[in-house]
């Protein structure tokens, strides 16, 4: 179904690894607030309401959203909050827009590490009888969805390398001066120290516009939403097959199907994926038809997904490369909205039209997300 | 907005108790969820999206508990989002709900949620965990102490007594003994509220909202799918959400940025919303309200926010005077209201399900007799963030 209002991203704030400990957490949300305002030109009184992604266990407190609505503007305005994911924000903010209801939303997620153990902490998410004794985390999760893959393909490992190589090269031009060098993640069978990224503290931030607004004030470049799609996985692992993504497919086809995309493999100039680990990534380009499993190799062999190739994905270097583990889908979205506008600097695609961002997260990517952005409306 | 309008269709609640160890957790969602796709007539195929209605994690012991409900809500392979805005969070998932068929891009959208606060062990340690860790947490600070706050200041300013608290406690039990979905439902007289032990003075243990299990569920739709498939309906006809400053001290010193006896932010909700719907003068156009009060004085300060009376504090002598009794001239928490059942995670969808269940005429010994228009609200966070709607028959 259309929109009857198109929404646009005409502001974004990338931050996925704040280093230093002079900032509290309240600083960090104001700061990447007044980024993603300043980029779109605009202040917080351009702003009618706000949606933020947090996440209580990560945040130490319960209901997060009450410390952020000061620093994110939310005092005397429409704040509401998506504990489920960060891309649920963007989502949630899109909708509101699309309602002809708001002429802007502003859509914030963080992600610190103060958390003693961020392992603990997701395991508690897990459900109390039965996982969690296991003991699960989400790494864990990610681990037993490479060994699913492994299983029924069992070439998979081979590409996790190259998709890791891959994306580590893509970081080395998209940060030539990194703000951090986070250390190698922990190994969990299958996956190997090099396959996974200790998490980062991030934030991410963008501003939405409804048509009008955009044409009254003369907001610059915006990244159309094209297409949307969002879709859960049950909780159980066991109810799963975790080789496949069904949710994704039900993403991908709602958002291509508002998009009118027919042909995924050849329509995009830009994709970004949420490589939580690389196998993650090689789930995406089957759910989201990017490349049929038969043909992976030969062009993962002609650098097919690689800067300069046919279909580029993770130019910004992914996950692997920045792992602010909440906020993770929302940064793959404001980087395709970074590259519409044509303001990704380092790793800009010349002249990227259309582009795709995979937002996906809980245990074994649960949530599952695709976005649509392009520079036509 | 004629032909855009968003109508809810099918409601599901539970019967709130104090302990359901009958059953787990996505069980209770499951509860809800079931009346409420009778309600609608409809099968989960028509479902295009489910919001989720979910306030701390912590309540239930399980971080993004809303995982574990997927299923109760027959939302794998569906669009799927949870909303968290604390007390809030209930009347902020049905605006939600709203916000995805108003766009344009659903037609049918389920909203539901549980909660077993009853069961969580001790609410007051969770909820002490919603402020800051530095400064205020550590007064320690409650959401009964905090709304005790409130009530000394509304004393101070308007000359609310005690026995108006109680009246307000009275009033609401009487009210919640005709809903048969309510937890508390002994009828209490003044004597007895003033007798029940301090809690955090003035507000005494009947003053107090008690801690509720159970679920709610909401099934919304777009004005054409309605009309198509000849559904019956009530419209949302307003709706909005605002916001105050997180910090205590703020509404409290020499200059506060919203003054905390009265209820701003609540105000500047229901402002929008009845902008939305049209209502120009609420005391007269308005025949039912479920305001969010868990605490029996913040009854006051809801009517008067709602500008269901003239100006701030009127709503003492216009109580005492019964007219927001059932039976009364617009009565206010006919269904007992938050008083009478606080599952926190859902309390503020029961808010919009009860005034949708009036305006429909299908309230059972709880109607308010000819109700066509209702209005509806939730308190979350720290009485932080509000949200507002007008239901129309």
């Amino acid at each position: 179904m259309a929109y009857r209002i198109r929404p646009a991203v005409v502001g974004c704030a990338i931050r996925p690894a704040i280093t230093g400990r002079d900032r509290s957490l309240e600083e960090i949300i104001y700061d990447i607030s007044q980024a993603a305002l300043a980029d779109a030109g605009l202040t917080i009184d351009d702003i009618d309401g706000i949606v933020v992604g947090c996440n209580d266990q990560f945040d130490g407190r319960a209901i997060s959203v009450m410390m952020a609505s000061g620093p994110v503007g939310g005092v005397d305005r429409d704040i509401m909050s998506t504990p489920s994911s960060s891309e649920h924000a963007f989502i949630l903010g899109a909708l509101r827009v699309a309602s002809g209801q708001f002429r802007t939303q502003l859509v914030v997620a963080w992600s610190p590490t103060e958390a003693s153990s961020m392992s603990e902490a997701q395991r508690l998410g897990a459900d109390p009888y039965f996982h969690r004794a296991l003991p699960l985390d989400e790494l864990s999760a990610h681990a037993l969805q490479a060994s699913a893959l492994n299983h029924v393909w069992p070439n998979a490992w081979v590409f996790a390398e190259t998709v890791a190589v891959k994306n580590r090269r893509h970081a080395a031009v998209a940060w030539p001066s990194p703000p951090a060098r986070p250390a190698a993640g922990k190994a969990r069978w299958p996956l190997t120290d090099r396959l996974t990224t200790e998490p980062t503290t991030g934030a991410v931030a963008m501003v939405l516009a409804g048509e009008t607004f955009i044409a009254e004030h003369g907001c610059e470049n915006p990244a159309w939403l094209r297409g949307m799609g969002w879709a859960t996985e049950a909780a159980f692992l066991g109810d799963r097959d975790l080789a496949t993504a069904p949710a994704l497919v039900e993403a991908a086809r709602q958002a291509y199907a508002e998009a009118g995309v027919t042909d995924p493999t050849a329509t995009f100039d830009v994709v970004e994926i949420t490589d939580a680990t690389p196998y993650s990534e090689l789930i995406a380009y089957d759910a989201l038809g990017l490349s049929p499993r038969s043909e992976i190799a030969a062009r993962m062999a002609s650098g097919w997904f690689a800067r300069g190739g046919r279909l580029p994905v993770n130019l910004s270097g992914g996950v692997i490369t920045f792992n602010p583990v909440f906020c993770t889908g929302m940064i793959r979205i404001a980087e395709i909205a970074t590259q519409i506008r044509g303001r990704a600097g380092a790793h800009q695609v010349d002249g990227a039209r259309l582009g795709l961002a995979h937002a996906g997260s809980g245990f074994a990517m649960q949530y599952q997300s695709a976005i649509v952005l392009g520079a036509a409306p | 907005m004629s032909g855009d309008r968003v109508g809810i269709i099918g409601i599901g609640q539970s019967n709130f108790r104090s302990r359901r160890d009958d059953a787990s957790y996505p069980d209770l969602v499951r509860e809800a969820v079931v009346p409420a796709m009778l309600d609608a007539k409809l099968d989960f195929d028509a479902i295009d999206a489910v919001v989720y209605s979910l306030s701390p994690d912590a309540m239930v012991g399980i971080g993004n508990a809303e995982r574990l409900g997927v299923d109760a809500v027959g939302g794998r392979n569906k669009r799927f989002l949870r909303i968290n805005t604390g007390g809030a969070t209930g009347i902020s998932s049905v605006t939600a709900a709203y916000y995805h068929i108003a766009s344009g891009v659903c037609d049918v959208v389920l909203t539901a949620g549980a909660d077993k606060v009853g069961e969580c062990g001790d609410s007051q340690t969770v909820l002490n965990k919603i402020w800051d860790p530095t400064y205020e947490r550590a007064l320690p600070l409650g959401t009964i102490n905090m709304l005790a706050m409130s009530a000394v200041r509304y004393m101070r300013r308007y000359g609310m007594t005690e026995e108006d608290m109680a009246y307000i406690a009275v009033k609401n039990r009487r009210q919640a003994s005709l809903n048969l979905r309510a937890h508390l439902r002994k009828v209490v007289t003044i004597e007895e509220v003033m007798e029940s032990r301090v809690i955090s003075w003035p507000i005494k243990l009947m003053d107090c909202c008690p801690q509720s299990s159970g679920g709610a569920a909401m099934v919304l739709a777009s004005e054409r799918f309605i009309r198509d498939n000849k559904l019956d309906a009530v419209w949302i006809t307003g709706v909005a959400c605002r916001a105050e400053t997180y910090w205590m001290g703020d509404r409290m010193g020499n200059n506060p940025t919203a003054e905390h006896a009265d209820a701003y932010a609540l105000g500047r909700s229901f402002e929008q919303s009845y902008r939305m719907a049209g209502i120009t003068d609420p005391a007269n156009q308005v025949h039912i309200a479920e305001l969010y009060a868990p605490f029996s004085n913040t009854e006051y300060h809801a009517i008067d926010a709602a500008r269901l009376v003239g100006k701030p504090g009127d709503s003492i002598q216009r109580t005492r005077d019964g007219e927001f009794e059932l039976g009364g001239r617009l009565p206010v928490n006919p269904s007992g209201g938050t008083l009478c059942t606080n599952a926190i995670a859902v309390t503020a969808m029961a808010r919009v399900a009860e005034t949708a269940l009036q305006v429909w005429g299908r309230a059972g010994a709880h109607q308010v007799d000819g109700a066509r228009v209702g209005i509806a609200s939730g308190n979350g966070g720290d009485h932080q963030i509000f949200g507002t709607m007008v239901i129309e028959a």
